[in-house]
């Protein structure tokens, strides 16, 4: 009973902070319906809510209808429709069942960088770094990726491929990450800084070598790579037509596994923490501090960078420009969501992942642009890191946040 | 020097002066071997031929006509960067460098520009008021970093705080001017609108900081991609598809009377948009409010040392507030120069890292207004000459020319040219007793 009870204190700020950011998020939707809400003087039923059948179709209208058209179209896309599911599992027709289960699969393939990246940010954090340059990790990750599946295709059987993609991948997001954890080590350089202004210069880089005949593809005038589907693809989990789920998932899984395995049960990974925890006493007690951001970084950037890799030979299939689309910002809210934990990480990310596939059916359906998403991402980071705001709108107590999100950054010297 | 050094007890001071030495030898030696490499680089194009043209009155008018060839300028930067790097090896840590630095950056740069351009002509009037004009969303950016800093809070949240100025003042703009048709008075309620929304921007971060002592980088961050989301959002949403409520009426430059008259001078500086002349003005004015007044000490006993400050009774917290506040106000007026003044309506995630790049020129204009406003210009310099050079289609890949301000931050933060320290407590919170 107690266990369980305070399971659900742990539990409450991370679900309240969702909730209260859908709120905030429906309110700006019925804020901005100025068409709707111009006629609240005249008709403020039509203006706020109106449920009315055209045709036998039910029709709900009007500002707050609004949000119940964007947040409804968001469950269906993230998780389609039971009822169909059931039908077309029945009938046992490929293509009936593929349409239905889609949104699922979809959601998965939505949720699989966000691990990468969410597992990323939490050693970064455990460890004192505020890594936000995921973005700019993945997409190096996903440079390296396409150019070693571009060079090497035709002359090594695709397995290897496969292989020596993904490894350059991690390697190179690996590097990308690095260089910030050197310099906080070596010059007091805030990574804030420095990851941010390396987010630009990795779009800039691939902006650069999509320029290059190798890369891009044939005859497109805008900068995407090459098809690298012909040559190398992650093979998938379930073969039905048109789902795209693949075992990338599956070691997505398989690293939360190791990076929980590393920070908790390994000497290195205590040192990881304990330097994230207190720099100073982690210096008094012989451990090298500078080490553990290098180190962090360097996994943190290497962990992108696979997902980079994932994502451009496997579910998505193609560099482009907006490959990553802002899963690093996602990550960031997503691991302290998860309180920073790998378990946490992969529930969290599996929330995300429903969220951002979900919202864009929400964009097609309703109008409702996917980037509210991003301001709710915003809102979910405040109330993770100021429980206070939560206890005050909600009245209910709940706990502390864990000392490693009240204290990202160590204390010592940086230069902001 | 070194004697000196050397024979200091190993002291927490002995220590530091030993680095601070060790420090100026590197930047010495750093500074000698731009000085080689420029005068490497005077002995292949001595040959090319570079011309600059400057407007005797206004533009299009009469102009002057600089002539002279790539390899003369490689070598005024040898020189400069020789005479320099000598200073620093013989005054050792004694030496105030960071003026001396734009003896080596200017000819530098302006060689460099010129090798660039492998012998086309360009206008020299253009490029430097262009330069001065770019570099105001940075030193703004900056004022508001330091005004933050100097204070003990850090003020990550700038970005996002001239992006939400960007747009709320394009939108008031644009609603005004279509109620009253009057531009003048368009632009000035959306200057204030977009500083008074950036200031109750700054309010929130300082809340969340100091009431709820939230990291402040988390803070910040939390403010960055919320207006990111905010303004993305509303603009699908709204603007994209009622682009009138996107078209504030556009800021034009405004020639000050008789000193625009001044031969060369005047079309470069005072021929500008208004809002370059507010940021001199503004420059000058947080100098001397920093430095000469009560207020100016408090702020900086808050940043330096709180628990003293808290001791003789002044109230850090409610300076931390007014700080912030006052930041927001500036970063919101940085916002509006770049939906009002630059492309004529607001566009998606346009501050593009001008607010952390602001932060760069604050580090490396040592925490100090006038350091930091010349910091900027560089970035403005560099901005300038990219644009410039991608018009007249130089062989150099424009992706590459874009990612030299993200560089020159990563250099300058990290202090390769040369440490700096901040304001002792900026980051860390204060407890009120």
């Amino acid at each position: 009973m107690k266990r369980v009870r305070s399971l659900l204190r742990r539990a409450a700020v991370p679900a309240l902070a969702i909730i209260t950011a859908l709120l905030v998020g429906a309110i700006v939707i019925v804020l901005t319906d100025f068409e709707a809400l111009a006629k609240i003087g005249s008709d403020p039923a039509r203006a706020l809510f109106w449920v009315e059948t055209v045709n036998g179709k039910t029709q709900i209208s009007g500002a707050i209808g609004g949000v119940v058209n964007a947040y409804g179209a968001m469950l269906q896309g993230a998780f389609g429709d039971p009822a169909r599911i059931i039908t077309a599992l029945q009938t046992g027709n490929a293509r009936d069942i593929s349409t239905a289960i889609r949104p699922i699969t979809e959601t998965l393939v939505a949720t699989m960088p966000l691990i990468f990246t969410g597992l990323a940010v939490a050693i970064s954090f455990r460890a004192g770094m505020f890594n936000i340059g995921g973005d700019g990790q993945l997409i190096i990750g996903a440079l390296a990726a396409t150019i070693t599946a571009i060079l090497l295709a035709g002359n090594v059987p695709s397995p290897v491929i496969l292989l020596l993609a993904i490894v350059a991948a991690t390697l190179a997001g690996g590097a990308w990450g690095f260089v910030p954890g050197f310099l906080k080590a070596r010059t007091g350089a805030h990574e804030v800084i420095t990851t941010i202004m390396l987010n630009y210069i990795a779009a800039l880089v691939v902006f650069f070598a999509l320029r290059s005949p190798t890369l891009r593809a044939a005859g497109s005038t805008s900068p995407v790579s090459k098809n690298l589907t012909p040559i190398v693809d992650v093979p998938n989990i379930i073969s039905l037509p048109n789902i795209r789920l693949d075992y990338g998932f599956v070691v997505a899984l398989l690293m939360a596994v190791a990076v929980s395995f590393l920070l908790f049960r390994t000497t290195k990974g205590f040192e990881l923490r304990a330097s994230g925890f207190n720099l100073t006493a982690a210096r008094y007690a012989g451990m090298s501090a500078g080490g553990s951001m290098m180190l962090a970084m360097a996994l943190s950037g290497a962990l992108a960078g696979m997902g980079g890799g994932f994502m451009v030979i496997g579910t998505v299939g193609q560099l482009t420009l907006d490959l990553s689309g802002g899963i690093g910002f996602t990550a960031i809210a997503l691991a302290l969501l998860a309180g920073l934990r790998p378990s946490g990480v992969v529930m969290a990310a599996l929330l995300f992942g429903a969220l951002s596939n979900g919202g864009k059916l929400m964009g097609v359906q309703s109008g409702i642009p996917y980037d509210l998403l991003i301001f709710i991402q915003a809102l979910v980071i405040m109330f993770v890191a100021a429980p206070g705001l939560i206890r005050a709108i909600w009245r209910v107590k709940v706990a502390k946040p864990a000392p490693e999100i009240a204290a990202v950054s160590p204390e010592g010297a940086t230069t902001v | 020097m070194s004697a000196v050094a050397a024979a200091a007890p190993i002291s927490g001071e002995g220590l530091a002066a030993r680095r601070a030495l060790r420090d100026a030898r590197i930047r010495g030696v750093v500074i000698g071997l731009a000085g080689l490499l420029a005068l490497l680089l005077a002995s292949s194009t001595f040959g090319v031929p570079a011309e600059f043209m400057l407007w005797i009155h206004e533009q299009g008018g009469d102009a002057a006509t600089i002539e002279t060839t790539v390899g003369v300028l490689w070598v005024t930067a040898a020189i400069g960067s020789g005479i320099v790097a000598a200073l620093q090896l013989i005054r050792g840590a004694s030496l105030r460098w960071r003026p001396w630095l734009f003896v080596v950056i200017a000819p530098w740069l302006l060689a460099l520009f010129a090798n660039l351009l492998g012998g086309k002509a360009a206008i020299l009037t253009n490029v430097i008021a262009g330069s001065l004009e770019l570099a105001f969303p940075i030193s703004m950016a900056a004022m508001a970093g330091i005004l933050s800093e100097r204070s003990g809070m850090l003020n990550i949240a700038l970005e996002g705080k001239m992006l939400i100025g960007a747009f709320t003042a394009s939108v008031v703009s644009s609603l005004v001017f279509i109620a009253t048709g009057n531009a003048l008075l368009a632009t000035l309620v959306a200057v204030v609108a977009a500083m008074a929304v950036a200031g109750l921007t700054g309010l929130l971060l300082a809340w969340l900081g100091i009431r709820h002592k939230v990291d402040q980088i988390i803070a910040g961050t939390v403010i960055n991609i919320g207006a990111v989301g905010i303004t993305n959002f509303i603009f699908l949403r709204v603007l994209q598809h009622n682009t009138e409520y996107n078209a504030p009426p556009s800021v034009e430059p405004m020639r000050l009377p008789l000193l625009a008259d001044l031969p060369v001078i005047g079309p470069i500086l005072f021929s500008s948009k208004p809002y370059v002349y507010v940021g001199y003005i503004l420059v000058i004015f947080l100098t001397y409010m920093i430095y000469r007044t009560r207020w100016g000490l408090r702020l900086r006993a808050s940043g330096e040392k709180p628990a003293a400050a808290g001791t003789v009774g002044i109230n850090v917290l409610a300076i931390r507030y007014r700080a912030i506040f006052f930041a927001g106000l500036i970063t919101g007026l940085a916002g509006s120069y770049l939906s009002l003044a630059t492309s004529g309506s607001f566009q998606m995630q346009m501050t593009a890292g001008k607010g952390f790049i602001g932060l760069a020129a604050m580090i490396f204009g040592a925490w100090q207004p006038i350091g930091a406003f010349f910091a900027a210009l560089v970035f403005g310099f560099s901005d300038a000459v990219s644009s410039l050079l991608n018009i007249l289609g130089v062989g150099v890949a424009p992706q590459l020319l874009a990612s030299v301000p993200y560089v020159v931050t990563i250099i300058v933060v990290a202090g390769v040219v040369g440490r700096v320290r901040g304001p002792a407590s900026a980051g860390q919170p204060y407890e009120q007793g």
